[in-house]
This record gives C-alpha cells, structure tokens and sequence, in this order.
C-alpha cells in the first residue's frame, strides 16, 4: 500500500475498527449504508453495470476490472499499476474518491463515519463474484436483507408485481367489453400524479431540517450540497436572474413555475437509480429543502405539507406563456418563397462547426462546447 | 482435399491466376488489366457460404458495421438518461430500420415481459379499467407511417453550427409504420366523461415518464402501438407498449406505456415545465409546444458523407417532414440560398412521415453550399435560422427548424457552417 502514502493512514485506522473481522452484524449495518450506492451500483445475481460498475466480488478485485463498463482513465489506470480492491484499499476510496483515486468519475463525496465505512465493506464482502452470498455470511445476511427491503419500499409501489384480475366485473355495454375494472388499490398504487392545484397530493409533512438529513444522504452526491450540481448533473439551486442573460440557468428556483412539480418528480422519479424508494413525508420535507436552497423560506423549521403546499408559488410563476409560434413572421402560410438571385453576392462562411468529439469511443474529451441539450 | 486446405489452395489458384493476368497485361501492352475482382473467381463465387440457419435473426452484413446510432458523450450527464442518433446519411427511403432509431431515456430501457405489463385507464371516465397486452390485440389494429422528431433536434445549433454530420444535427428522428390500436377506440371502452379535457400517459419505466397531452389530441390520430416495421416494438422503443402522437414532439410518444389518465386540466409535470418549455430573450418561456414545425435536410453528401468521386453526375439526397401533414414541394439551393431549383420528391407521401427527396446534377467540382427548403401542406415555409434567431433568440433548446448548410470545398470534404 506504499503507493498510497494518505490511504496507509487511514486503512491502519479502519482496521483498528476490526475491519478484518467482519461479522454478519457488520454486514446486515452495511446494507442500509449501501443505499447510498444503489443509485449508481449494483450488487447480487442480477447485478448490471449502471452510473458505475456492478460490485460484485468487488472485496479482491483489480480497480476497473469489471467486464463491459467505460471506466475513467484515472481507474483504468490505478488498475493497470496493480491497485486490488481490498478492506484497505476500499476505506480510503470510499472516505474520499476522488481524494484516493484523482480524475475518477465516481460522482461521490465520501462517507465520513469509519464505521460506516467499514460495515460497508463488510457487506460487499458478502458477495461472491457471481452475485451468489459467500457461504460464511449466506445464512445471517439474508434476514436483515428481506427486513431492509421491507421498510425501504413503498409497499405497493409500481415494482410490485401486478395480482392476477380478481373475479372482476366486466364492463356492461362497452363497445368491445374487452378489459376489467381497476381496483382501488391498484390506482392508488400507480396514480400518483400531482398537479398545481393539489390534487393527487398524498397526506403527509416534512420540515426543512429533515429534508437536508435526507438530502445529503440520498441527493447531494449528484446535485451537490447546495442543489449546485457536481459535474454535469443537473443544478437544482441558483440562477435567480438569470433568464435573459446569455447563459440563462434554469433551477427551481429561477425557471420553474409549480412546486407541486418538484414533489411529483421526486415521487416518481429521484433518486436516479433508486425511484420510489422514498415515504411521502421524505419527499415532502425535500420539497421544503430544495425551496430553502433556492430562498423561497428561510426557516429550517418551515413545515411543508398536503395542507400548504398548493399555496406556496415559485418565483416564475407568470413567465410562461402559450404557444404562440405561429404569429412569428416566418410562420404565416401561403408564402412563395424566393427562387432567383434571393440574396446578393456570394455566400461567406461566417461559422464553422467545431468538431467536437462526436465520436462515442472518444469520451476524454470532457468540454462541454457552448450549449447542449438538458 | 479437406476443408482447411481449402484457403490455402485458393490462394495458390489466385497466385497462378494473377500471374497469366499480369502476362496478358503485359503483352497487350498501354492496355489496362481487367479488375481482379471479375478476372478472377472469388471464393464467394466459388464456396458455399452458410445455411439457412446460421443467421435466425438477419442481421446487416458485416460490410455496414459503421452503420449504427451514435452518442455524444458531453450533452448528457449519463448514458442512462441520454441520448444517441439515428445515422440519417446512411439511410435510403423512408422508413428507418428498427434497430437505428435514435434512442432517448431517461432511466435506461425498461426490459418488461409482456405478461406482467398492464394498460390503466383511469380518472374522469365511466369506468376505469385495466388491459392486458392479450386484451389490446383484440381491438381493431391500424397500420400507419410517422415520423417521430424529439423537439430537441438540432437544438445544439442555436448558437450556430455545432456538430459535424447530419447524424448529430437531426439524428433525433426516425420514422417507422406502428401497428396498433386507435386510443380512441381505447378510451372510449371506458368512457371519457364530459369534463375531461385531459390526457396523461405514463411510462413504467423507473423515470415514469409523464406527459399531459390535450384530448382532442388523443381522440385525433393517437395510436397505442405494439408494433413497428412489422415485428414487436424493440425495447429501447417502449417494449411492449408505446403512445404514438403524431407530428408533436418525441417526449410525448410515451413508451412502455402502462397508464392514461384523464384529467380536466394539465398537469404540469416536469417534462413540460422544466424541460420541452421555450424560452424567449424577453424572459417568458412557451410551453405546450406541442407540433413539429416543416423542416428538411440534405443527407447526402454531408460531413459524414463526402463526395468522393469527383465531378460527374452526383445525386443530392435528403429528407423533409412536417408534424402539419405532407411534404408539399422541396426545393435545393448549391449557392447558399442566392438561386434555388425544386427537387424531386420519390416514394409515398403520406401525412406526418418522412418524404424522400433528390436533386440530380452534374458537379463541376467547385465549391458548394448546400441548403434544402421545405414547404407543407399548410403552405408554410422552412425559415432560416436567421428567422428564428430573429425571432426566439438562442436559448430556446427545442423546436430549431432552421435552413441546414453544408460546405462542400473542391475535394467534396463537407463541413458543418453558417454562411451570410
Ligand atoms: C453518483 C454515482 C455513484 C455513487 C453514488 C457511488 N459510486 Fe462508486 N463508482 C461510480 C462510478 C462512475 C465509478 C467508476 C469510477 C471510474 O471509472 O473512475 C465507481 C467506482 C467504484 C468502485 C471501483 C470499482 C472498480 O471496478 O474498480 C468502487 C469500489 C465503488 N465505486 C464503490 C462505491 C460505493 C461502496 C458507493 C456507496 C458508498 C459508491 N461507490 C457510490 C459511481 C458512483
Ligand atoms: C445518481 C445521481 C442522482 C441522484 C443521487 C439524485 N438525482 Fe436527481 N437527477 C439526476 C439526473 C440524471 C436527473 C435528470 C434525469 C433526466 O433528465 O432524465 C435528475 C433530475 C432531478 C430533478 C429535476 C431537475 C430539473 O431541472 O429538471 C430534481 C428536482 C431532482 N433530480 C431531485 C433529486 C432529489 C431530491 C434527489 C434525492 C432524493 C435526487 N435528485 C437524487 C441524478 C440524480
């Protein structure tokens, strides 16, 4: 480990928090850190490379070595010098990534509790490189598994399995009485739009305060601790102004005009990778957050819920007109347009495309060029 | 003889074979030699190649391997809410194989076993009611052709020519025939109440894409689609269920599409708020830009598609649509826009689908600008991009119709420019 002077340090502490001794009650704690990995890795028999590599059988495995995944240079690297991932190597990475491995694309700012760390790497440990459990841990870390994910998904979300039609009426004078009626439970499940007026808005409150617990645990990785976005994730925060200047950039705040859509999309939608996996009351004390983030309230006790929140408008509101391409100048019919000599002289290149990297083997290349889509 | 000395002795027949060539060559001296290729018995010419059964699912010959869609890392954060592009510049007629429609997702492709997904249909209607894939193919089918264009097309050119080929420029297009049932049909089974107005659809993918869609819309020429070119959906097309909404923009052709709602009121969701919204230089931003607007391409030649073979007859090839209806004239201009000839539209001309368009000349080798125009069926005309800078500033992503120009120098390389 010589060649990480820094993650000598620190893996010498982590052992001493009995790293090498993981227990199946290391593990079954390390399952509930790894939901800060989900959204990007996977691990188990149906594991894929997603945002990141799949991580099975990632306690023994040379850096960037999983099969089919586009690693940075900067793993790519790492792996080809020798780097094997291992309790020792996986508490500095995982304290501080980009810290251990500099250019790594791991969007990710670190755990700070070396217990948390540690549990964590017990848990992966646990996991064979197909996916299977390893024989030592099989039996005490599979409860702790189904009680996990029993508490962490909304029960009937729309992952759950679709029962077969019970005995259902059939529609009476349809036209092709093909089809059944929907139960009540199964458009609960599913319909959970929310529109600006309230409707659909579930029973439930959050406060600002709890809503940055939750933010930082499950947000803050990709949109940054302060909604600023780390890397090319999109910014949630900021902008205020901005809507005529050259660059305008569209947040919450700045551009958009329902609250109630920040509560729909979160619902159904965030944490990328992880969708629904959150309660009603989480998502509404992160609405309350995101709006603190962005100025609209200003106390941490402000309390966001089915009751106020159709009432609370975004600063942006009245800047969104109909669609009214058609009163352009260019859009009227009937048009004949120009045939001989339209224009004079000779045309003048006064643009040229700057060839970008359009290529898909060349990703280096890590300018975004003036404007892209969002 | 066995088999594996089969290439061996192939090559020694050619090694023979190519010596008596080069002596007749010689002999009949300034003569050129014939071309190998027909001089000589080639070894598919020869060989039996492979059975019936080698290839269950044809796939492209392996000359075409180059032919594929195609990413640009920088626009997007992930590949998994991203984009790539439909290689337009190698692409013949009008309908777009299924396996090289652009691709757009916002949370990977959702990989659903037909058995397990369900259609809903509930909100403001008589009776909500949930379908089986089995119940939607016993509905009245309709085939049709359309286009399919993501509002973001071209929207990296706002601020002036980007990317280099016609695959990145207006890749975000394809055009295929669905198979499906009418919604109508669909949302008549459960009976739309008086005061919907309203339609959402929904995906089942883990983004459950939302789009809120007019209702007169939905009981226009809507299509739940299971089909497309005559086989079942791919899956990065919405397997096995898509909404088909033609001539408005891509986002709102929901795919795996498990639910329709109806409502009285839009819903305001964020893929018509954040996102698909048009802002102005004044600051106020379009929403509900729903149709897309008359517009065409040269597809060849183009950057990634030079001409290489010198002066001599050369064959302009490009496309042209509009979300209006038909394609009513196309016109070519090889000046920059100075004088223009009207092309040659070939194939079907069908309503809100892809026409095809040539314009045959004999190039004298020097420098080109290319530009195609359009005109619908409404009688509206493709603008310039100067028009919609004029009009919209440059910061409005979406809708971006503008007059394409490609730069051809004298050794037929293309490039990607803005011109006066
Ligand atoms: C925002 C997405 C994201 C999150 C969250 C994230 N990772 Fe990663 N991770 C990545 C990416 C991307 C890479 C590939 C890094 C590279 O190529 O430089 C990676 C690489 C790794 C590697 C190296 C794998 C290899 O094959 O070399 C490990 C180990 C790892 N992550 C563990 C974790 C753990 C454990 C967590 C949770 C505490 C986590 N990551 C959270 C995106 C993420
Ligand atoms: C792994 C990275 C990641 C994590 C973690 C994550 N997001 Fe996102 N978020 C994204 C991406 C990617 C998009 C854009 C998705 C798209 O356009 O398809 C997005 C979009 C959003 C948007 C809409 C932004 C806009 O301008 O339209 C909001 C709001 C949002 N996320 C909130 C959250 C919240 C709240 C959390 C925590 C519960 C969260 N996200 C966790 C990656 C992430």
């Amino acid at each position: 480990m010589s060649r990480f002077p820094e993650a000598g340090v620190l893996a010498a502490l982590f052992m001493g928090a009995a790293l090498g001794f993981a227990s199946a009650q290391d593990a079954a704690l390390g399952e509930a850190v790894f939901a800060k990995c989900k959204a990007c890795h996977a691990v188990g028999p149906d594991a894929k490379n997603k945002v990141g590599p799949h991580l099975n059988g990632i306690v023994g495995r040379p850096a960037g070595s999983a099969e089919g995944y586009k690693y940075s240079t900067a793993m790519a690297t790492k792996g080809a010098e020798g780097l094997v991932w291992d309790e020792a190597t996986l508490a500095p990475y995982l304290a501080d990534p980009k810290g251990m491995v500099k250019g790594t694309k791991m969007a990710f700012a670190g755990i700070k509790k070396p217990e948390e760390v540690s549990n964590l790497v017990a848990y992966l440990a646990t996991f064979a490189p197909d996916g299977s459990k390893t024989s030592a841990d099989a039996g005490a870390a599979a409860p702790s598994e189904k009680k996990a994910e029993a508490s962490s998904q909304t029960p009937a979300g729309p992952q759950a399995p679709v029962q077969p039609a019970p005995a259902a009426a059939r529609g009476e004078g349809l036209k092709f009485g093909l089809g059944r009626l929907a139960g009540e439970d199964e458009i609960a499940a599913w319909d959970i739009d929310v529109r600006p007026d309230g409707k659909g808005l579930p029973v439930g409150r959050g406060t600002v305060a709890t809503g940055m617990g939750i933010y930082d645990e499950n947000c803050a990785s990709c949109h940054g601790d302060f909604g600023e976005a780390v890397d090319r994730w999109p910014v949630l925060a900021g902008g205020q102004g901005t809507l005529q200047a050259d660059r305008p950039q569209k947040t919450i705040g700045s551009y958009w005009p329902y609250l109630s859509t920040v509560y729909d999309y979160v619902r159904r939608a965030m944490p990328f990778g992880n969708a629904r996996s959150l309660s009603n009351d989480d998502i509404y004390a992160l609405t309350a957050y995101i709006l603190y983030l962005n100025d609209v309230v200003d106390d941490e006790e402000f309390e966001l819920s089915n009751d106020n929140l159709a009432s609370i408008r975004l600063p942006n509101e009245a800047n969104f007109i109909e669609d009214d391409r058609s009163s352009e100048p260019h859009s009227r019919p009937g048009q004949e347009p120009c045939m001989k000599d339209c224009k004079p002289g000779k045309a003048e290149i006064t643009m040229h495309a700057a060839v970008l990297d359009v290529t898909p083997e060349d990703s280096e290349n890590d300018e975004a060029p003036a404007a892209g889509i969002e | 003889m066995t088999n594996s000395a089969r290439p061996g002795a192939a090559s020694r027949r050619a090694f023979l074979k190519g010596g008596l060539a080069a002596g007749a060559a010689l002999a009949a001296g300034s003569a050129a030699a014939g071309e190998q290729v027909i001089t000589e018995v080639q070894d598919w010419n020869r060989y039996s190649g492979e059975g019936v059964d080698a290839r269950p699912y044809g796939t492209p010959s392996q000359f075409e391997a180059h032919v594929v869609r195609k990413n640009v890392p920088w626009l997007t954060s992930d590949v998994v809410s991203s984009i790539n592009f439909t290689p337009l510049h190698e692409l013949e007629g009008i309908i777009t194989p299924s396996g090289l429609c652009f691709e757009r997702h916002h949370a990977g492709i959702a990989e659903i076993d037909p058995k397990d997904h369900r259609l809903m249909i509930n909100g403001m209607v008589e009776k909500p009611l949930v379908f089986t894939m089995a119940d939607i193919k016993r509905f009245p089918r309709e085939n049709k052709v359309y286009f399919l264009e993501c509002a973001a097309n071209s929207g990296m050119e706002w601020r002036g020519a980007q990317l280099n080929g016609c695959q990145f420029t207006h890749g975000m297009l394809h055009c295929v025939m669905y198979t499906g049932v009418r919604l109508k049909t669909l949302l008549e089974e459960a009976g739309v109440r008086p005061e919907g107005k309203w339609l959402l659809a929904e995906g089942a993918d883990a983004s459950s894409m939302t789009r809120s869609i007019p209702l007169d819309k939905a009981l226009d020429d809507c299509m739940v689609a299971f089909g497309m070119n005559g086989e079942a959906l791919r899956p990065e097309q919405g397997y096995p269920l898509r909404l088909v909404v033609p001539g408005f923009e891509g986002n709102m052709w929901i795919k795996w599409l498990r639910r329709l709602e109806i409502g009285d009121q839009p819903w305001q969701q964020r893929e018509e708020t954040s996102k698909y919204t048009d802002l102005l230089p004044s600051g106020k931003a379009r929403r509900f830009t729903f149709a897309m607007d008359v517009k065409s391409v040269i597809t060849n030649p183009s950057p990634q598609a030079p001409i290489t073979h010198g002066r001599g007859p050369l064959v302009v090839a490009g496309l042209a649509w509009s979300g209006n209806g038909t394609i009513k004239r196309v016109d070519v201009s090889i000046d920059g826009g100075r004088n223009w000839q009207t092309a040659r539209i070939d194939g079907p001309s069908l309503p809100k689908a892809l026409h095809r368009f040539y314009y045959e000349f004999d190039w004298d080798g020097s420098e080109l600008f290319l530009q195609s125009r359009a005109i619908d069926s409404d009688g509206i005309v493709q603008p310039t991009k100067d028009d919609l800078r004029a009009a919209r500033g440059s910061n409005s992503i979406y809708h971006n119709n503008g007059i394409q120009t490609w730069h051809v120098n004298k050794d037929g390389v293309i490039e990607n420019v803005e011109i006066s």
